[in-house]
């Protein structure tokens, strides 16, 4: 194998002009990577085919539909206003938790035992398996404070399900929000001190604009996560069978029964007869064009704002 | 400045659709009520196409309806957090116990006919019939570990030798190949049904416990099992008839022999009772609850309509005859009058 | 001294400033509390079982929490094949991809392959279960196991799991080769080494900490994926001990999700509830020992540069 000086000078000598393994090797590794693009056409590709029928025939009447028992009425409406239901609630709770938080790690915290702990303890929760939330919110939300959260439902309410999101997407938020206040270089602050700024007013005038742009990205894409997640839902009782509900109030709206995209497309894959499996791929369809939405957002923002220091 | 335009856009943009949530102005006349249903996932349908149906006619009543089983359901049910059990048998005496020992006063209603089929794989052609006899050395209590289907050769010899042909003539010897199982579990009421109708008989004979054998993959979802069956060949379960009907291409409904010869399973054989194994649907109502919500009431009033029992067939079970529908509307009436004003 | 005193400022703004200190503190504290919460609550129902449950009741012929058969070993072992079987498929691509970008891709081929990656890791663990269950099975496992294969496979699920590991150890390995100075590629080039060789004998090694963090956290990742599972495996009721991919089997994720979606006391067998916790509590522990672990071999990647 020509590792060295000596052995390439000797195979060059030798006449050998391709480094064949060399080539094979590069070829693998590129395999590698078209293999799972390859993965992702024949994915995108299946779903779509699945969902012509469904799509092309009915349209805008299956995003407008209620779940319904009957596959050729049934629509995901509920789903989405679901879903953004929650999103709301993940966005209202865990962003400025998770910017606070970031902020105190980076801007304030000394490297203490304190600091390292609660760094270890942010990075072990980013970890932690979601169905691991849903039992959370499950024990605490819907058990413990069921006469908060849905006094008719045992719990098993938006606000439940938005908690345990929030919840799920904070150790996240934190994590990549520092990120972005790390990549502040120190000069920046160091220019405000110098003109006798207080710590809060070096943040709040010079690091968190130039940070912003890479909190913003980075929560998107967070929030991109949240809109994805099944398992935990399902723990705190989002419906999977069918319901329809006229709320009074933004309360009554908080406490009563709600379901996601997600969680649809798990209880339409469980359905038995082909009509149900075509609606499951046309959920998919919409889940995922949420979700290219989304992160082209971030992605256009991202480069937009991205600066070179 | 543009930034945040946008974001004050998409803002009210969302907030828009939150609206969709709730109607401050919701309408004043109908129900104005919802009702939260649980219990069989077999019944759920019914249940749920009922309510659509209601839901039109109204657009203040909500409802919810989920269907985690029968057994699970009517452990809400007796516990007072449901409105009403959807159930796929009838009431047992434990449970009867619990919603008395909880205040639960109820009301059951037959809303319609299922049969039950056992099935097997599409391609599987080597059996046509089974008896229960049959179904009890294959599923019973007592074929725990039985591997393949010739294994049971020696159980089914034995259960023809002692109970002759009372239930049904035996189908030894049974064709080669793996006895793979997929089929409901306990919480289920299919579950219940089958032990009831094909197990129990045979088991009190045998002196065993009126349960199936426990080695074999059991859901509550009818998909999983339909295509747990559809993916062997040699495979064996059973589910409500409405299900498999759906799956026509990828399953092989049996002719059942329950000791009147084989009879092959459909609608008609259901309504007439030739068929052995169908199963009566029904839906239980909490009383206490009905007396306090004038949705539950006039849901349940749709429900024992023409209308509603109507229903029944579109999702592929088989309608009350008119005496067993106007039955059911006695009992609710009767049910009604004793609530009072 | 009055100089400095001079220089501090009015006695508001340090109070404000004291504050606003405390209120972030609180914000990160947020993390401590969740943690607490998170251990607290599955212990509490864990030990609920643990007190009631019978030690033969957890060794058992399979996992049947109606029927009062809790067999750890079945929902473990179908845990660890189900991530095993995703670790065989994702460590080789990811690392490859991950070599490959970070030591072959020119800057535009970079860009071009590089988000592929990146949508793959956004895609739902749903619509990966419905892709396993409705293409993986019928057409990579069928025609691979021997005899008839359900539609329901530990394997199918496994390879699932794997495409949805993939970019996460792309990312955390091409991140670690990235970080490898430059200075060591030269001084391989200067004694004459290829790509091939510098890639293979001094980038991987060097990086062999964030590689073998990559590949521990997949494995975490891989142990507490749910919906891939409970679709493609059936999230059933009940199942039995098996080693065979080729058959449906039950982790500990399906079996708590389909403990869930029954309801919440469950006829009979009252001990399915706390059973529910009491799997979450193992499953935290596991992955929570994975993460240590992994989080001890990037410090010291940091450590090294």
């Amino acid at each position: 194998m020509a590792v060295t000086t000596r052995d390439v000078v000797s195979q060059a000598l030798s006449g050998r002009r391709f480094d064949i393994r060399g080539y094979l090797f590069e070829g693998m590794l590129l395999l590698a990577l078209l293999v799972a693009l390859g993965i992702l056409v024949t994915l995108l590709t299946d779903v779509l085919i699945r969902a012509m029928p469904v799509l092309t025939e009915r349209g805008g009447d299956f995003l407008t539909s209620n779940m319904s028992a009957r596959a050729e009425r049934a629509g995901v409406l509920q789903g989405i206003v679901g879903s953004i239901s929650l999103m709301i609630f993940v966005v209202v709770l865990a962003f400025p938790t998770g910017v606070a938080a970031a902020v105190y790690l980076e801007e304030y915290a000394r490297d203490t035992p304190l600091t390292r702990f609660l760094n270890t303890v942010i990075r072990n929760l980013a970890g932690v398996p979601s169905i691991v939330y849903g039992l959370l919110g499950l024990a605490v939300f819907a058990v413990l404070l069921g006469n908060v959260t849905g006094p008719e439902r045992a719990g098993r309410s938006l606000m439940t399900g938005g908690l345990t999101l929030a919840i799920l997407v904070l150790p996240i938020v934190i994590i990549t929000a520092a990120e972005a206040l790390r990549a502040v270089p120190n000069t920046i602050r160091e220019a405000a001190f110098g003109v006798g700024a207080t710590r809060w007013e070096v943040i709040r005038s010079h690091v968190l604009p130039y940070a912003a742009p890479g909190i913003l990205t980075g929560t998107i894409l967070s929030l991109a996560r949240a809109f994805g997640e099944t398992a935990p839902l399902i723990m705190v009782g989002a419906v999977t069978g069918g319901f329809a509900f006229t709320a009074s109030g933004p309360v009554e709206a908080l406490q009563g029964p709600y379901t996601a995209l997600p969680t649809m497309i798990f209880s339409w894959a469980r359905q038995p007869g082909a009509d149900f499996r075509a609606n499951t791929a046309a959920a998919i369809v919409v889940l995922l064009a949420v979700l290219l939405i989304v992160n082209a957002t971030a992605i256009i923002l991202r480069n937009r704002y991205d600066r070179r220091w | 400045m543009v930034r945040l335009a946008a974001v004050i856009m998409a803002v009210v943009a969302v907030g828009a659709i939150w609206s969709l949530t709730f109607r401050a102005d919701a309408p004043t006349e109908g129900v104005n009520g919802s009702i939260f249903a649980s219990g069989s996932s077999t019944v759920e349908p019914v249940t749920l196409i009922v309510s659509e149906q209601f839901h039109e006619q109204d657009p203040s009543f909500g409802y919810q309806v989920e269907g985690p089983g029968t057994g699970d359901g009517f452990a809400l049910f007796c516990n007072g957090e449901t409105d009403l059990n959807n159930a796929s048998r009838p009431i047992q005496p434990s449970e009867v116990e619990t919603c008395a020992a909880n205040g639960v006063a109820f009301v059951e209603l037959l809303v319609a006919y299922d049969g039950l089929t056992v099935i097997t794989a599409a391609a599987n052609d080597a059996i046509d019939c089974l008896s229960f006899l049959d179904l009890y050395a294959l599923l019973g209590p007592e074929s725990q570990g039985v591997r393949t289907w010739t294994d049971a050769d020696a159980l089914a010899g034995e259960l023809a030798s002692d109970l002759g042909e009372a239930f049904g003539a035996s189908g030894v010897p049974y064709p080669a190949g793996d006895l793979v199982i997929t089929a409901p579990g306990e919480e289920s009421g299919t579950f219940d049904t089958f032990v009831e109708i094909v197990i129990a008989p045979i088991a009190d004979e045998r002196g065993t416990d009126h349960t199936t054998r426990p080695d074999y993959v059991a859901s509550p979802n009818d998909n999983v099992i339909l295509e747990g069956i559809a993916g062997t060949t040699t495979s064996l379960g059973w589910v409500g008839m409405a299900f498999a009907e759906e799956s026509s291409g990828f399953v092989r409904q049996l002719e059942i022999d329950g000791g009147s010869g084989c009879v092959a399973p459909s609608d008609e054989a259901v309504a007439d009772g030739s068929y052995p194994i169908s199963r009566p649907l029904f839906v239980y109502v909490n009383l206490g609850r009905a007396a306090g919500s004038e949705a539950l009431r006039a849901f349940i009033d749709f429900y024992v309509s023409d209308a509603g029992l109507g229903s029944a067939p579109e999702v592929g079970y088989v309608e009350l005859t008119a005496e067993q529908a106007a039955e059911t509307r006695a009992a609710w009436d009767g049910a009604l009058a004793e609530m009072g004003p | 001294m009055s100089a400095l005193r001079g220089l501090e400022g009015s006695a508001a703004r340090r109070r404000r400033e004291t504050m606003i200190r405390g209120g972030f503190l609180f914000a990160a504290g947020v993390s401590v509390i969740i943690s607490a919460a998170i251990i607290l609550s599955l212990a509490g129902e864990a030990f609920n079982f643990a007190r009631q449950v019978d030690v033969s009741q957890l060794f058992t012929d399979g996992w049947f929490p109606r029927r009062d058969q809790f067999d750890i070993g079945t929902i473990v072992t179908g845990t660890l094949i189900v991530a095993g079987i995703g670790m065989v498929v994702a460590a080789p691509l990811g690392i490859g991809a991950a070599i490959y970008l970070a030591e072959y891709a020119s800057p535009r081929t970079r860009r071009t392959l590089k988000p592929v990656l990146e949508v793959l890791a956004g895609i739902p663990s749903v619509v990966l279960g419905f892709f396993a269950l409705t293409v993986i099975s019928p057409t990579l496992i069928d025609p691979v196991c021997p005899g008839s294969t359900p539609l329901f496979n530990l394997a199918a699920a496994g390879i699932g799991v794997g495409i949805l590991v993939t970019p996460l150890i792309a990312s955390i390995a091409e991140d670690a080769m990235h970080a490898v100075p430059n200075s060591l590629r030269e001084a391989s080039y200067g004694l004459g080494a290829r790509k091939r060789a510098t890639s293979i004998f001094v980038v991987v090694p060097a990086a062999v900490s964030g590689i073998v963090a990559s590949l521990i956290i997949g494995l975490s990742r891989g142990i507490g994926e749910t919906m891939v599972v409970a679709i493609a495996a059936g999230a059933v009721g009940g199942s039995l001990f098996s080693l065979n991919p080729c058959q449906p089997g039950q982790t500990m994720t399906a079996a708590m999700t389909a403990l869930a979606t029954g309801s919440d006391q469950v006829r009979g067998a009252s001990l399915a509830f706390p059973s529910l916790f009491f799997v979450g509590l193992l499953l935290f522990g596991m992955t929570l020992v994975l993460n240590v672990v992994s989080e001890r071999f990037v410090r010291r990647v940091r450590k090294r540069y």
